[in-house]
């Protein structure tokens, strides 16, 4: 049972290509990940787009949806439908492989460059360790640790846009969460590693922290690297 | 056809792929070790899905005795002991390792001890967890991890055989499609491991990752191997019930939720589990789920034919808190978890069974592993919520360190393939693109139809009749149906139409399976035989794609560790 008609104009081909219209219904409880699906079921089956989990847990269905990035596996096509139309296009700041698959390599390049993993040390601890939820730096881990890596924030951002060598808001996200395991043996040279090219090329312009489909706030883990980064160069420890 | 040569390939990056691969290079970093993964490395497949959490006898107060007993009970008497075993012993060390190692940070206690939160079937509260995403925690980390060490990764990149060597004597290689160009691409290994993950997704309302197809178990059952317990389906009580068109019907609300003290209703809204089990909502899922669809048939349903959960008897802020993932979920589809009736259904979540597997992880092809779903024998007839993770990090960190062992006791020749049967394999997968277009989708809700009404979670003799019967005929219209599509770069109908070849060709084991159990146990209910039979002479059924058919037998379990009325805990002991 229909609850409404869309326009859907979907981008086609590579980084190279043209926008192509459906007109499809909808319903009310349809995402935006159930309406690509319906035009490759029933209308187009060259219509390529990624998707795993379908329940916004693994983010690999993240699109640009009328101008801005978003999980299309929790977006109701009712929430975004705008005068009867919705864009669907691959996320924006990554290569395009077909259709509305972005390659994402880029992105999890950047989050190893940016020493994006706990680091056990020498001699790996033998016990877990007591830290509770109430320790302010776990708090900060806690904070921002259930990042899923899905890219929203990264194709939001107008600094990887402008920047090659930016390694953007999801893996500073993550070595800030590292920066506060007190756990982690990685000490200052995680802070040199997520400095230039990382947290002090930052405009603050927030649209990862508006854009996050889990909440988290990149923008305020990025401002804590700074601090840390600026602390750590005027003692002379970077 | 592009080759490749590697040491150790690795066919999916869940629990099981991800730990195989940093064990066997953390053990041999010479080695060369590649893995292969139908999506994105850890994104695509289930153990990132887990949101309840990682069964381990940490706590002084519980033991792995109690962990094992639980284990066995709830796989009524059928799993492999010996297996059982390991993972109970193992679970401790490798939990331990996650966090120390890898860097996951479970939940603790306000004394700082690690929390552990109660699970149906369990009789100590020994479930550890990372909130209600202990998945994304596990899989984040792990991924992290290989991804800073020289691992080679061929992401979407689908198996599609396991192809022999020359001789027939072991596993030469694995042919997969890169799917980003439809290339077909020859992976050369002196060992494989198989780690795709099971995922019964045939069925109408299924929990699994949408990427899942049993692609693993048809990949064994076309290369002769045995497999066992494959009538054994999980039904998890409470999949999500919203429309027939949007792929959020069947997800999983976790077990949490009874755990912790919800209620299941019916359309009349009043609590019913008290009829069926003393454990009420905690019962095992097989159980509950049972309960659930016995509501359904009597007609006791909500409006769209499921049942409601209600977690009213707690405070709503407690559980926007605790289950903050589901109620966010369920919001998204227009239900208030914390506060309000949510409609669930049962729905397909997890198969017991696989592929037999010995102790580290070996099986009947040489050079070829097997671990986490894909392989049968841990759980039994009912898997315990919080051993699946379990079991596929314990298994795949095991399969890693054997494999990288057996290859260090070689003299590193490579085995020559068996070029026919590779040649065979590569023809198979391009067959669709000879074919004229076709309605899959039709196939496919068919084959979701057919699985649910007559090898569901109630059977008899006379309904997987006609399930086989179904799945012939399903069969032969996949087979005359093409893709509408000649491209093959990034087709995903091309794909669909190699995920219902695969499930077809698992669910006529399921079938063949659940035809052969004439008793009901753990997940598998046969309505014509209902009783569980004798325990003392238990079975588990093996079945085996031959020349003519589909072959089932019925095989002892051997009661290597402790018999049917016996215990192994302490206390019970005593009190015998």
């Amino acid at each position: 049972m229909a609850s409404g008609e869309v326009t859907a104009r979907i981008w086609r081909g590579g980084t190279e290509g043209h926008f192509q219209e459906f007109r499809l219904g909808y319903r009310h409880d349809q995402t935006v990940l159930d309406l690509v699906t319906e035009v490759q079921r029933r209308h187009d089956p060259s219509l390529a787009y990624r998707f795993a989990c379908r329940v916004g847990m693994c983010g690999s269905c993240a699109m640009t949806v009328s101008g801005r990035p978003r999980w299309t596996c929790r977006t109701l096509v009712a929430d975004v439908v705008d005068k009867g139309a919705v864009t669907l296009a691959p996320l924006t700041n990554l290569p395009v492989i077909r259709d509305l698959v972005a390659d994402m390599t880029p992105f999890f390049e950047k989050w190893r460059k940016a020493g994006g993993r706990f680091e056990a040390g020498e001699t790996p601890a033998e016990a877990f360790s007591t830290i509770t939820h109430d320790d302010p730096a776990r708090r900060a881990v806690d904070a921002g640790i259930e990042c899923i890596n899905c890219g929203v924030c990264y194709a939001a951002c107008d600094v990887v846009r402008m920047r090659d060598d930016y390694v953007g808001p999801a893996a500073l996200n993550r070595a800030w969460t590292l920066v506060n395991d007190a756990r982690d043996a990685g000490g200052p040279a995680r802070l040199a590693q997520v400095a230039e090219g990382g947290c002090l090329a930052c405009h603050t312009r927030q649209r990862c922290a508006q854009y996050c489909p889990k909440g988290l706030n990149p923008t305020e883990a990025i401002a804590g690297l700074k601090r840390r980064v600026t602390a750590a160069a005027l003692k002379g420890e970077l | 056809m592009e080759r490749l040569q590697t040491d150790i390939l690795i066919l999916g990056t869940g629990g099981a792929g991800l730990l195989a691969a940093l064990h066997a290079f953390d053990a041999d970093s010479t080695l060369d070790i590649t893995l292969a993964v139908k999506g994105l490395m850890g994104k695509c497949g289930c153990t990132r899905m887990v949101q309840g959490g990682y069964n381990v006898a940490i706590d002084p107060r519980d033991s792995i005795e109690r962990h094992f007993m639980d284990t066995i009970r709830g796989g009524s008497w059928l799993p492999n002991q010996d297996l059982a075993w390991r993972l109970v012993t193992s679970a401790p060390a490798r939990v331990l390792e996650l966090e120390n190692q890898h860097g996951c940070f479970f939940d603790r206690n306000p004394d700082g001890s690690v929390h552990g939160k109660p699970f149906a079937g369990q009789t100590f509260d020994r479930t550890i967890h990372k909130g209600d995403q202990t998945g994304i925690e596990i899989i984040n980390r792990l991924m992290e991890q290989t991804l800073a060490r020289p691992i080679r990764r061929l992401e979407e990149h689908r198996a599609v055989s396991l192809v022999p060597s020359a001789d027939g004597a072991r596993i030469a290689g694995v042919l997969l499609v890169e799917m980003a160009s439809g290339a077909l691409r020859y992976v050369e290994a002196r060992a494989v491991l198989l780690a795709t993950g099971g995922g019964p997704t045939m069925y109408r309302y299924h929990t699994p990752s949408g990427d899942k197809a049993c692609d693993g178990m048809a990949m064994a059952l076309r290369a002769g191997l045995p497999l066992r317990d494959m009538e054994m389906v999980q039904f998890h009580p409470t999949g999500l019930l919203a429309g027939e068109d949007t792929r959020l019907t069947g997800t999983v609300l976790e077990e949490g939720l009874r755990g912790s003290g919800g209620h299941l209703l019916n359309g009349a809204e009043e609590r019913f589990m008290l009829d069926y089990d003393p454990r009420a909502e905690r019962a095992t899922r097989d159980l509950v789920s049972r309960a659930i669809y016995d509501q359904i048939r009597r007609g006791h349903t909500t409006p769209a034919g499921g049942v409601y959960i209600s977690m009213k008897p707690l405070d709503p802020a407690d559980v926007r808190r605790q289950f903050k993932g589901m109620v966010e979920r369920c919001a998204d589809v227009g239900f208030d978890l914390a506060a309000g009736l949510v409609e669930v259904v049962p729905t397909a979540h997890y198969m017991m069974g696989g592929i037999e597997v010995g102790l580290d992880c070996e099986t009947g092809l040489a050079g070829l592993y097997c671990a986490g779903e894909d392989a049968g024998g841990v759980h039994g007839s009912n898997r315990l919520g919080g051993n699946g993770v379990a079991n596929s990090t314990v298994y795949g960190g095991i399969a890693g360190e054997v494999m990288a062992a057996a290859l260090r006791g070689e003299d590193g020749a490579r085995t020559a393939t068996d070029e026919a049967a590779l040649a065979a394999a590569a023809e198979r997968v391009l067959y669709p693109f000879g074919q004229p277009a076709g309605d899959l989708n039709e196939i496919r809700l068919g084959l979701l139809d057919l699985m649910w009404d007559e090898a569901g979670i109630i059977r008899d003799a006379d309904s997987l009749a006609r399930a086989a019967a179904g799945l012939a005929e399903l069969r032969g219209r996949l087979e005359a149906s093409g893709l509408g599509d000649q491209n093959p770069a990034f087709n995903l109908t091309w794909h669909d139409w190699l995920n219902l070849d695969s499930q077809l060709e698992v669910s006529g084991a399921i079938v063949a399976a659940a035809l052969a159990r004439e008793n009901s146990r753990g997940a598998h209910f046969r309505e014509d035989f209902p009783e569980e039979g004798a325990l003392e002479t238990s079975a588990y059924t093996r079945v085996c794609l031959a020349a003519g058919g589909l072959e089932t037998e019925s095989v002892p379990v051997a009661f290597t560790r402790v018999r049917p009325g016996e215990s192994l805990i302490p206390e019970e002991m005593v009190a015998e």
